[in-house]
């Protein structure tokens, strides 16, 4: 027979056990909302960082199984978006870290600074075009993702955070840990970048 | 007999532009994401816009700039199909052992 105290331990150990499957039941529909409201723009967000769908999808999934696994304790600080691009941000640093184990280059202002008057006037091969209609051109527009991709991935994300996702230099720091001064100095070094790649490749300017 | 002495290096002449040095323009390149994203306080812009009315140089970068980061924004990636969120979905959830 059973004893009361045993009675009350079977009892509880009921009461966790429903409680738990209220949390879980409460922590999957969170993470269904969670993924049917975010998962589109956690795929783009990585197709720009990563270039190519497959790494993309990877890191979606390691994006959204990182906040499955955070999700009991995210605590509404920031929005949920932000959030997520925090944990989709982490796992990128982490994925090239694995696969390329190449150091960070440090991107100096110097080297954009133009030598001649032929740099300074270095022109992007878009002129007089919508900027849709600019990028239905396959040379620019394949020159522009190289330009993204060849970006170390430090000013990258930058450059994605703030140019391509449109988030606030403010926003980025907090998604990067880094300040808003940082955030810009990385920025101005980003694009200068891209500027530069893309001037550089004389494309032909025709739609191919 | 006395060697013949070297000339000391003459400073170059800066580079001058009508009216201002490259300096200018490196000091103005420096500051042009911020001019774009109007980050900067008015006097700091007003000087900004006299350089450039008075350096094709400085306004022809800054144009490039400028359309470097309208192309950015603009780059569209193709979406995620139906499929393919479905998939990921169920590998996610299986990975989190649910």
């Amino acid at each position: 027979m059973a004893t009361r105290a045993q009675g009350h331990a079977g009892k509880t150990r009921r009461q966790d056990g429903a409680d738990a499957a209220s949390l879980d039941g409460h922590l999957n529909a969170a993470f269904d909302q969670l993924y049917r409201d975010h998962v589109d723009r956690i795929f783009r967000f990585a197709q720009r960082l990563c270039g190519q769908a497959e790494d993309a999808k990877d890191l979606v999934q390691d994006t959204f199984l990182n906040a499955y696994r955070g999700l009991d304790r995210f605590r509404g600080d920031a929005q949920l978006s932000t959030w997520l691009y925090t944990i989709a941000s982490r796992a990128c640093l982490r994925m090239r870290r694995k696969r390329k184990g190449e150091p960070e280059r440090e991107l100096s202002l110097d080297e954009f600074i133009p030598t001649s008057e032929g740099e300074f006037r270095l022109q992007i091969p878009a002129g007089g075009l919508t900027p849709q209609e600019a990028l239905e051109n396959k040379q620019l527009r394949r020159a522009l993702d190289q330009a993204i991709q060849r970006l170390p991935k430090k000013y990258r994300l930058v450059l994605v955070l703030r140019d391509m996702e449109g988030l606030s230099a403010k926003e980025v720091g907090s998604v990067m840990g880094l300040n808003e001064r940082a955030v810009k100095s990385r920025l101005h070094r980003a694009r200068l970048f891209v500027r530069k790649e893309l001037s550089a490749k004389g494309l032909d300017g025709g739609h191919s | 007999m006395s060697t013949p002495q070297r000339r000391a290096a003459r400073p170059r002449p800066a580079h001058k532009h009508r009216g201002h040095s490259k300096a200018d323009c490196l000091k103005i390149l420096r500051g042009l994401s911020a001019y774009l994203d109007d980050d900067l306080a008015g006097n700091v812009c007003r000087e900004i816009r006299k350089h450039l009315g008075a350096c094709p140089n400085c306004e022809v970068f800054l144009a490039s700039l400028r359309q470097t980061i309208t192309l950015c924004r603009h780059v569209e990636p193709p979406p995620l199909s139906p499929a393919a969120k479905i998939r990921l979905r169920g590998q996610i959830l299986k990975a989190a052992g649910r």
